[in-house]
């Protein structure tokens, strides 16, 4: 009995303590800035392209081979603007896939992906499987606006 | 009862009135208490158990012949998929393998990081345990969200230091992925507190209370000798009397050096199980709080790592004290960089093979207290 | 009285019939939302309880979801399994409606606020509220659903069995107050509520209460957690939300019941000649506490296996009831003076509680043993 009246008064001292939820789509909780969501690629700002080469070093790397990576020659560099000799052509990196392991930040030796940290990373709920996969476009869309700046870089 | 009950599906009461049936009863794979996709098919009579057959696999992913496939570091993640509860103590015992087989030496406060979270990380698992368990006895979720609760706030800490809220891919082979983050220490001593609160939560609410006793005690025991014959381990071992506990017993990284007791049970019985669990936690804030004293300066990698993870040939075995019991990796190497072969001793499915042992005789609603203080990881049974 | 007057006009029936009709009507409606508020105010409570905020999104602090959640209910298919015994499957929904409303005829809300007057309405309620086992055996025999069947024979049996203290426990008081009729009980208790002078009889009412309501700790018959919902487990739609909807208004009936009985209804502590409006307002704040006792026990227990169950209900519960009844009329024979009522049912009361606190510690268990060098362990292997 005495046990009994112990649990009522746990959930009654619960009772006036501040309730702990998040009202989470309206409310968003402040995530760290290591958050890893899901790989982007990075702009470069300074020569206006992405700091991708193309060099399929996270292609390979990759547990699940959700990337698929294709290169081609610079002509921002033919036309002497760029130290990049090779560009990236394509980029897709399957989203569906992707178990978000960070080995395609690690392997990167141009600092040119990192993990989204923001929500946007996280909310990428669709209707289509199809839909997941991104391509050039999406993946460096958020960087380009100046959106993230991943903070994970290992 | 138990008698008649070996081995049989559907029997025929011959002593009683002959239209009187045991019914088998499906419980699982969508049922509220089998803690994932997990199916038992109980022969009962009226409420009691007479026969159970377990059957699992409904989660089988290939884990372990996926990470034949992968090399060392792709494979972390995968270590952490198995078992989803206790993702560091896993990551930790897979590390720890490929480690002994390259006879690499980790720097010191890689291993106290890596110590610190692999105790958190009980903490949080014990936590899930408290919660479904308090559910599994008929709480109307109350336990549930006050251990989910401390559960958030301790993933919180291990979001802001590896990036991620449950698969962590962060330990490394030599070491740790990256720095812990500039406040860790602060961090970790308040989810301590914090947690220390909510253990003291859990156990005022659930503890002494006389109904929680009344159904937990004195169901599925078990004695110290069928714990062994039967090969549990972890906290089902400990509460049947046996003090047996890895990092006392066979230290790895460095356990050796902390004090800290192992709680040992008596009866062997579910609320024996959930008192060990409940003494651990605070076993493991002792841990931490030493832990946290003698964490050094200095580099998370040894300064010559390979760039490429290459093992020498041969076979290791390597085993952690995860939160459900001796978590194993068993690794044979023909050189290279991926294993030859790769074998998970996940303690949830050794346990489990006691669920029949320990069910037969009891009432159906203490079936599911039975498995429920097993705590397993279905992810961890099926691989 | 203005119902008749208004329905007079209307129909050419008896105007007492019409009358009747036009009460039960508007009983229904106003329970029906009733059953409302109580949805949200159990989801909110329970909610805080577990340090949670409950519903939030529909309209300002979630105030719509009762009825998000009707609508979404009604307009929910509603399945039937097709090995399922139509007719038990069907009507066990009526069995176990019909007999929760009907109870509230006999509730008198205030002095004169009551549908039917009747002279034995404590007989009534009883009898009513212990007939909806049937619709419950025959929802968990219809379904053809084994877990149906578990839930509903384990509904059976804890209603029957929790039936006998709680109406002994009700003879106790009858035995007091030398009257059946809930009003006059009421006015029996116009300076001491009878919780005073029958904490036992109280006990064992509130918990035998909690076993008619299927609540925790005695929700075993549904128990999510072991038998999936019991007999609803086939039920879906309008029939599942029609058995919830009992069940809520099962819980004012009581609530109801034991602030007439034990908490002095809309006499005590001001007297019957303080108008309906207060009386109105006595009932209702007295009916809040025993909900908020039900929500409580919801929150902070675990559930009895059905053994002890049984066990708690044959072996304390009954035994206890029996001796108030002996002890009541020790005291109506001898004449004593009523504090001895208080005195006796009190002890008795503490000693209940004393034994059900030895009965789980039978044998006082080992504690956990603190091992810090584990080493020996190997011997044992
Ligand atoms: S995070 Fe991991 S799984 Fe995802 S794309 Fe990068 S390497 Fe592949
Ligand atoms: S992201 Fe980095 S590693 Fe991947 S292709 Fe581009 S440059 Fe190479």
């Amino acid at each position: 009995m005495l046990g009994i009246l112990k649990s009522m008064g746990m959930t009654a001292r619960a009772c006036f303590r501040k309730p702990v939820t998040i009202e989470y789509p309206t409310t968003h909780r402040e995530i760290p800035n290591r958050d890893r969501a899901f790989p982007i690629l990075i702009w470069d700002d300074e020569h206006d392209e992405p700091f991708c080469t193309g060099c399929h070093a996270c292609e390979r790397a990759c547990p699940v081979e959700c990337m698929t990576v294709v290169m081609k020659d610079n002509p921002k560099h033919a036309a002497g603007e760029s130290k990049r000799r090779k560009i990236i052509d394509e980029f897709w990196i399957d989203y569906g896939r992707c178990m978000r392991c960070n080995i395609c930040v690690e392997v990167c030796n141009f600092e040119a992906i990192g993990m989204n940290n923001t929500w946007a990373g996280h909310e990428l709920s669709r209707y289509d499987r199809s839909e997941l996969v991104m391509d050039l476009d999406q993946l460096l869309s958020q960087s380009k606006k100046h959106l993230v700046e991943p903070g994970l870089r290992a | 009862m138990t008698a008649r009950a070996k081995g049989t599906s559907s029997v025929v009461v011959e002593q009683d009135a002959p239209e009187i049936v045991d019914i088998p009863i499906n419980m699982g794979p969508q049922h509220p208490s089998t803690h994932g996709v997990f199916r038992m098919v109980l022969v009962v009579s009226g409420e009691k158990v007479l026969d159970v057959t377990p059957h699992i696999g409904y989660m089988h992913r290939g884990g372990e012949k996926l990470m034949e496939a992968m090399d060392f570091r792709q494979g972390i993640g995968y270590a952490d998929r198995t078992e989803y509860l206790a993702q560091f103590s896993a990551e930790l015992g897979y590390v720890l393998a490929v480690e002994r087989l390259m006879e690499i030496e980790v720097p010191e406060r890689a291993q106290y990081v890596r110590v610190i979270l692999t105790e958190l990380n009980r903490l949080s698992s014990h936590f899930m345990f408290m919660g479904a368990f308090g559910i599994d006895s008929g709480l109307f979720g109350t336990s549930f969200t006050y251990a989910f609760r401390e559960r958030e706030y301790l993933q919180d800490v291990f979001e802001e230091v590896s990036g991620d809220r449950l698969m962590y891919a962060y330990f490394r082979v030599g070491g740790l992925a990256w720095e812990v983050t500039d406040n860790f220490v602060e961090r970790v001593h308040d989810v301590m507190k914090t947690s220390a609160k909510g253990i003291q939560d859990l156990d005022d609410l659930l503890t002494r209370n006389e109904i929680f006793m009344a159904r937990c005690q004195n169901i599925g025991s078990f004695s110290a000798q069928q714990a062994i014959a039967n090969g549990l381990s972890g906290p089902i071992l400990r509460a049947s009397g046996v003090p047996w506990d890895l990092r006392k017993d066979e230290p790895y990284s460095i356990y050796e050096r902390f004090r800290f007791e192992v709680p040992v049970g008596h009866y062997g019985d579910v609320y024996d199980r959930y008192l060990v669990r409940l003494e651990e936690m605070r076993q493991s804030l002792a841990i931490i709080e030493q832990a946290l004293e003698g964490l050094p300066e200095g580099p998370i990698v040894p300064d010559k790592m390979p760039r490429r993870l290459r093992t020498p040939p041969g076979e290791v075995y390597a085993k952690v004290e995860s939160p459900r019991g001796e978590w194993g990796v068993y690794l044979v190497s023909k050189g290279g960089d991926k294993p030859y072969r790769m074998k998970m001793r996940s303690p949830s499915f050794c346990n489990l093979s006691a669920l029949r042992e320990m069910t037969i005789g009891q009432y159906l609603a203490d079936a599911v207290m039975i498995l429920g203080s097993m705590d397993i990881v279905l992810c961890d049974v099926d691989r | 009285m203005s119902i008749e007057l208004l329905a007079a006009p209307l129909i050419d029936l008896p105007q007492r019939w019409m009358a009747a009709l036009l009460a039960i009507i508007a009983l229904t409606l106003v329970m029906t939302f009733a059953v409302m508020f109580a949805t949200y105010y159990e989801r909110k409570v329970v909610a805080r309880m577990q340090q949670r905020l409950g519903p939030m999104r529909t309209g300002p602090y979630g105030i719509m979801q009762a009825f998000a959640d009707t609508v979404k209910l009604v307009a929910k298919e509603d399945l039937r399994p097709a090995t399922a015994d139509p007719v038990a499957f069907e009507l066990a929904v009526f069995a176990i409606f019909v007999p929760a409303f009907i109870a509230l005829v006999a509730v008198p809300f205030t002095e004169d606020w009551i549908i039917s007057p009747m002279p034995l309405s404590l007989l009534f309620l009883l009898a009513v509220s212990g007939l909806s086992f049937i619709g419950f055996l025959m929802a968990g025999w219809g379904s053809d659903s084994k877990y149906a069947l578990l839930g509903g024979m384990r509904a059976a049996a804890q209603l029957i069995s929790y039936e006998i203290p709680l109406i002994l426990a009700m003879i106790g008081i009858v035995m007091v107050t030398s009257s059946v009729n809930v009003g006059d009980i009421i006015i029996f208790q116009d300076k001491v509520p009878l919780i005073v002078w029958q904490p036992l009889g109280f006990l064992i009412f509130l918990t035998a209460s909690v076993a008619e309501l299927e609540r925790q700790p005695f929700d075993i018959p549904t128990g999510e957690s072991e038998v999936a919902g019991g007999v609803f487990i086939e039920y879906s739609g309008i029939r599942w939300s029609m058995f919830q909807l009992t069940s809520y208004v099962n819980m004012y009936v009581f609530a109801l019941l034991g602030a007439f009985v034990f908490l002095g209804g809309w006499e005590w502590p001001f007297g019957r000649d303080i108008g309906w409006g207060y009386q109105l307002f006595l009932t209702l704040a007295k009916m809040s506490l025993f909900i908020v006792f039900y929500l409580w026990s919801r929150t902070s227990f675990p559930r009895l296996r059905v053994d002890q169950l049984m066990s708690y209900a044959w072996k304390v519960l009954i035994p206890f009831a029996l001796l108030q009844i002996f002890l009541n009329g020790l005291v109506l024979v001898y004449d004593l003076p009523d504090i001895v009522l208080l005195i006796t049912s009190g002890a008795a009361a503490l000693a209940m509680v004393a034994l059900v606190y030895r009965a789980v510690r039978v044998t006082p268990r080992v504690p956990l043993k603190m091992v810090s060098n584990t080493m020996p362990a190997r011997s044992v292997v």
